[in-house]
């Protein structure tokens, strides 16, 4: 297609037209990530008995549509379940003409057709086969599990991954309920986590380096400027303009509480000229609204100082990622000049065109001079901690930069389970002392899972589902985990939430809904989306839907 | 054709619809009536785009059989991104068109019938045939119109006029689903003040003081266009104009020394584009459509009445009700019936207004949809309808017509029914 | 669904109120209704005036400035308002209708003043902008300008610019431009 365009400029490829409005969330970095990944659906792992195939794996497949749309590398679908009726009415990649055929098949036949950039394969024999080969699961970059399924399988599967360092999402939506849960390797470092740009301003007004402090001399006839220009001078010299003379009254002290800084307000906002038609300065609104914000000295988020004392960061190694070896000089940064490197933006103010443009210019300047050093220092760790597969480029440690200050490092944590770590069942009681907590949703599915193993191995049949004695000994176990230190009180006001949780569960008798698998499989693709792009924050690390209230909480098990 | 099991088809389905849960309202009775009703409730989707096609796909898994759909759009390859009804052959198609015919074939049974056109485009005899409206628009004046003729049909003498309005709306990672019952909650318009406004530069900046590239862009596009193009209809979805306020653009850029004006952020600044993802608007449709399957068989508890995601950190959402507004200017003042002779003349209406025990207004101004019947200021228009005071009320209305009351003694407006006697 | 009708009727009954549906006419606009309110509240001093080239449509009319003090004395200025659906959420559009030598009106009748613009907010009424725009004509603004030239004139010589003010006023040309004969 040959499209006229003007002047020797080039427009949007295709590609750039069709990813238009996501690209505006996580440009074209965050866009290669994406199409680097495969992902891997387990959609079911075998029939619940001799009636029922078990998961209808509509969260999954709804989950991978919303990867497939954006553009992943590519999926595989395992499902050994053959479609039935029962998947028509609540599986939208399915058609009349799948029934009777291989359900992994099929629903990978229609999710290809939403993008052909994607590429997409299935296996229909059960997941435990498929990881005898050791080739199998290391070409993924996330799996997806959608649940209940019985514990051995997804307790083998995600040992496995996290072997591997491969994310995990374990999914389970029944009825008008869902619960997901993220597992992360144990430290998952984020550089672009999109904070508000509200928060992220860094001008260093208390501590202008020479060439900031130097600017002032373009203002030094501020008392005698004409209206038009003292107008226009950017709020930012005035705010530097005025701490000068208001060092000259406080011993060389800036305003450090909030008493001097109300004080220093009305001390700029005393120098607003209101003798003109507007009754005021604009750019001296702008200097008096930015005091309180702007006026902090630099220090070191805990969070970036918790990152600088990790072992990844303080004993590098030729194997250690990226992150870290950028991390590392950056601490380096750090302890010289006790500033992280400047992010180096400036916000719009009133100001005329090339005062702001060499203003500007000034931060665009120091930033890249911090940048230069940090690169410096990474290339200096780089032979140090040789060899190593290839040289960081120079645009990742520039972003690293820009985003030092808000850089993240998520410690993950296993696929949470009762009987799990300790750390579980605490989360679990402390959010127990919530009445309106939907943790007891967490833990009717804990019951569930149970019963569902239970009728994976025998133990159970079928029926169990619908047996008001299996629910209730299912619960009667949550009771005893939860109790099982003496000192914990779990009052009976939980037990009767856990019940009423397990009774919409069991309403379905572990069936799917589409609208809540719908939305589930949104929520989890998002999350999916974050962890594949590395930007923005993922969840940390389980989240449980009520689709009767339409709320959702999240929690750290 | 082999006939369809309903029972297993919809085996998931119907155990909600035949089961109640521990939080069904006592008095609901599951079963099949439940499910009947569910299957003959028409329901209306306004929007066939990124929530239009998730909410056509959900209602269709729900059970609804008969739905249509109003959008007066083309596919664009922008779209396909998320409008996962779409394919690249469809480019240049209604939008309703192609989604209606796909989900209608995927999913055996259900009737959906497609509008092409504008919400506007209709009248209450249309919108009074649904029993619930979803939502998945991204024009707050659009929203604003279906609202307000909402509110307007409620009556509360015809239980049928009642029709739910389920909304929903994203925005990059963040949306929001509510749940507005036109004259009982919060509605639209009470809500209006929850919509940002659209953040915008000062036109002076623009002309003389550009300091980004937005600012180039923002006086390509209505400075240079109009004094360069004026004969041009500026049109954003011609690449050829884009492409010439983004070489404008640039050159103005390059006089100011202002740097990053690129292709991608000229399209942004001009059409004001929103970043929309498939998985957003997979949340935010399918949490209006759920409460429409609520709605409609009483299965469970619906959203009371507001509920807002943001996905940027982690998964949040905040579930309120929205307060309604007694001063609002389209659900606080519903229109009251009055009983008027068609022979009394416009002053002597108005003087009866006078003694009316809601409000004495003695100094109203009034008009129709169409006509200003009386408008006491400024004295220009007093004079030009000056003559309809002495016009027999008969001439100036039809019968069952609402007129609007303003008077300087109340902060709110009346809104009046009148019937002829 | 039941449910939700009782709800309505209880309430009804509570407010004994006449609730009424109109079927197939059309309501009375937000934005209708709006602006009949803000005309009302109008405050027009002698210098103003309005007209409404279709009474009926009093979403659209004119507003002419006739300054009876400072430089544009003598002047009658006219500005289309034009307000649309989306009104109060969206501020009226105003335009100059004639070419005139202003420091914040451009050539093609732009107007720069902050309420019509980035400081819009819907509590803001028709009397604000009217308020603000008579005001243009008492106090034209040199700092932030649409029409460059005839801020600097203003800027750097206030007689000169009140020279082309009358000049361009009656119809003559200024810096190459010839303006249309706004005098009353």
């Amino acid at each position: 297609m040959v499209e006229a365009f003007p002047g020797a400029l080039v427009g949007p490829s295709s590609k750039e037209r069709k990813y238009d409005r996501q690209l505006r969330l996580w440009a074209a970095s965050g866009q290669q990530a994406l199409e680097e990944a495969r992902v891997l659906l387990v959609n079911s792992d075998g029939p619940w008995g001799k009636q029922s195939t078990g998961v209808s794996g509509v969260v999954g497949v709804e989950t991978l549509k919303n990867l497939v749309l954006p553009g992943i590398g590519g999926f595989t679908i395992v499902d050994p379940a053959v479609v039935t009726e029962p998947d028509l009415g609540v599986n939208f990649f399915l058609e009349e003409d799948s029934l009777g055929k291989s359900r992994a098949q099929e629903t990978c036949r229609l999710l290809r057709e939403l993008n052909p950039d994607v590429d997409g394969n299935f296996e229909s024999k059960p997941v435990a086969e498929l990881l005898q080969d050791p080739e199998f699961l290391p070409q993924f970059k996330l799996v997806l599990v959608s649940g209940p399924v019985n514990r051995a399988m997804l307790s083998e599967l995600r040992s496995a991954a996290k072997a591997l360092g491969i994310p995990v999402l374990y999914t389970r939506s029944v009825g008008f309920y869902s619960t997901f849960s993220l597992q992360l390797p144990a430290a998952f470092p984020i550089v672009e986590t999109h904070p508000d740009p509200e928060s992220t301003q860094d001008l260093r007004l208390l501590n202008p380096w020479p060439e900031l402090a130097a600017s002032l001399t373009s203002i030094s006839n501020l008392e005698t400027m004409d209206d038009h220009q003292h107008g226009h001078v950017p709020y930012i010299l005035l705010l530097l303009h005025y701490l000068e003379k208001w060092k000259e009254t406080h011993d060389g002290n800036v305003p450090s509480n909030y008493k001097e800084k109300t004080a220093f307000r009305d001390l700029v906002r005393s120098g607003a000229r209101t003798d003109n038609p507007e009754g005021g300065e604009e750019n001296y609104d702008e200097a008096v609204a930015a005091v309180l914000k702007s006026l902090n000295p630099f220090t070191l988020r805990s969070s970036i100082r918790e990152i600088f004392e990790m072992d990844e960061c303080t004993k590098l190694t030729s194997t250690s990622a990226n992150f870290w070896l950028i991390a590392s000089a950056i601490r380096e940064f750090y302890n010289k000049h006790s500033v992280l490197p400047l992010p180096g933006s400036l916000p719009d103010m009133k100001a005329q065109s090339a005062d702001y443009i060499s203003l500007q210019n000034i931060y665009k300047t120091k930033a890249r001079k911090d940048t230069a050093e940090v690169i410096e220092n990474v290339r200096r760790l780089e032979a140090l901690h040789s060899p190593r597969p290839a040289k960081i480029a120079d645009k990742d440690i520039e972003t690293f930069c820009k985003n030092a200050a808000h850089i993240k490092v998520i410690h993950g944590r296993d696929l949470p389970q009762l009987d799990g770590e300790v750390h579980t069942l605490k989360a679990i009681r402390n959010a127990l002392s919530d009445p309106e907590s939907l943790i007891s949703v967490f833990l009717g599915y804990d019951v569930l899972d149970s019963i569902i193993t239970d009728i994976q191995t025998d133990k159970q049949s079928e029926d169990a589902l619908d047996s008001t004695l299996a629910w209730e000994a299912g619960v009667d176990r949550v009771m005893r985990s939860l109790t099982s230190e003496a000192s914990a009180a779990v009052d009976e006001g939980t037990r009767q939430r856990i019940i009423q949780a397990t009774q919409e569960l069991r309403r379905t008798q572990g069936g799917e809904l589409h609208n809540v698998s719908a939305l589930t499989g949104g929520l989890v693709a998002q999350e999916a989306l974050k962890v594949m792009t590395r930007q923005y924050v993922p969840l940390d690390n389980t989240c449980v839907f009520d689709g009767i209230r339409s709320r959702s909480e999240m929690y750290r098990l | 054709m082999v006939a369809i099991d309903q029972t297993l088809r919809w085996k998931h389905l119907y155990n909600v619809l035949t089961r109640s849960g521990p939080f069904s309202d006592e008095d609901w009775v599951p079963g099949p009536e439940t499910i009947s009703t569910l299957e003959s409730s028409k329901i209306l989707v306004i929007g066939a785009g990124g929530l239009g096609c998730e909410i056509l796909k959900n209602l269709a898994l729900s059970g609804f059989k008969d739905i249509h759909v109003i959008d007066m759009d083309t596919i664009d390859i922008s779209n396909l991104n998320r409008q996962f009804l779409f394919r690249q052959v469809d480019i240049g198609k209604p939008k309703a068109e192609v989604a209606a015919a796909f989900v209608e074939r995927r999913v055996k049974g259900v009737k959906i019938t497609p509008y092409v056109g504008k919400i506007q485009d209709k009248d209450e005899d249309y919108y009074m045939q649904f029993k619930i409206i979803v939502c998945g628009l991204d024009s707050i004046e659009a929203r604003r119109w279906i609202n307000s003729t909402l509110v307007g049909m409620a009556d509360f003498e015809n239980p049928e006029s009642l029709k739910p309005l389920i909304d929903g709306g994203t925005e990059g990672f963040k949306g929001q689903a509510r749940v507005i019952l036109p004259t009982l909650s919060s509605c639209i318009e009470c809500q209006l003040d929850m919509h940002a406004p659209r953040p915008a530069v000062p036109l002076c900046t623009i002309a003389t003081i550009p300091r980004q590239p937005q600012h180039c862009i923002e006086w390509a596009h209505q400075i240079a266009w109009q004094e360069q193009r004026k004969d041009d209809a500026f049109d954003s979805d011609d690449l050829e104009h884009i492409g010439w306020i983004y070489n404008a653009a640039l050159e103005r850029g390059k006089q100011f020394h202002i740097s990053g004006v690129t292709f991608q952020m000229t399209q942004g600044v001009v059409k004001n584009i929103i970043p929309a993802i498939a998985s957003t608007n997979a949340v935010i449709a399918a949490a209006t459509t759920s409460e429409a399957l609520k709605i409609a068989t009483s299965c469970n508890p619906y959203l009371e009445n507001y509920m807002m995601y943001a996905g940027e950190e982690g998964v949040y959402t905040y579930t309120f009700e929205a307060e309604k507004k007694p001063d609002c200017p389209v659900c606080g003042n519903l229109a009251r019936r009055m009983t008027v002779d068609p022979n009394m003349t416009l002053e002597a209406f108005i003087e009866t207004l006078g003694e009316r025990p809601e409000a004495q207004l003695k100094k109203p101004s009034m008009r129709t949809e169409e006509k200003t019947l009386y408008q006491r200021f400024p004295p220009q228009l007093e004079e030009q309808t000056r003559p309809n005071l002495k016009l027999k009320l008969g001439d100036l209305i039809a019968d069952g017509q609402e007129i609007a009351v303003s008077d300087p003694a109340y902060t709110i407006d009346f809104r009046y029914r009148l019937d002829f006697s | 669904m039941l449910k939700i009708w009782s709800m309505k009727q209880q309430q009804q009954q509570a407010e004994n109120a006449e609730g009424a549906a109109g079927k197939k006419k059309k309501k009375v606009t937000a934005a209708q209704l709006r602006v009949q309110r803000d005309l009302q509240e109008l405050t027009l001093g002698s210098t103003m005036k309005m007209t409404f080239p279709n009474p009926d449509d009093i979403l659209n009319f004119v507003l002419t400035i006739e300054p009876d003090e400072g430089m544009y004395k003598g002047g009658s200025f006219a500005f289309s308002f034009a307000v649309n659906q989306n009104f109060p959420h969206d501020p009226p559009k105003v335009k100059c209708t004639q070419k005139i030598y202003h420091p914040n009106i451009d050539l093609e009748g732009n107007v720069c003043l902050n309420i019509l613009r980035e400081d819009w907010k819907p509590v803001l009424n028709l009397n604000a902008v009217i308020v603000g725009m008579q005001f243009l004509f008492l106090e034209p603004n040199a700092s932030d300008p649409l029409n460059k030239e005839a801020a600097e004139d203003l800027r750097v010589n206030r007689e000169a610019f009140k020279r082309n003010v009358r000049t361009s006023m009656g119809g003559g040309t200024v810096r190459g431009v010839q303006f249309d004969r706004v005098m009353r």
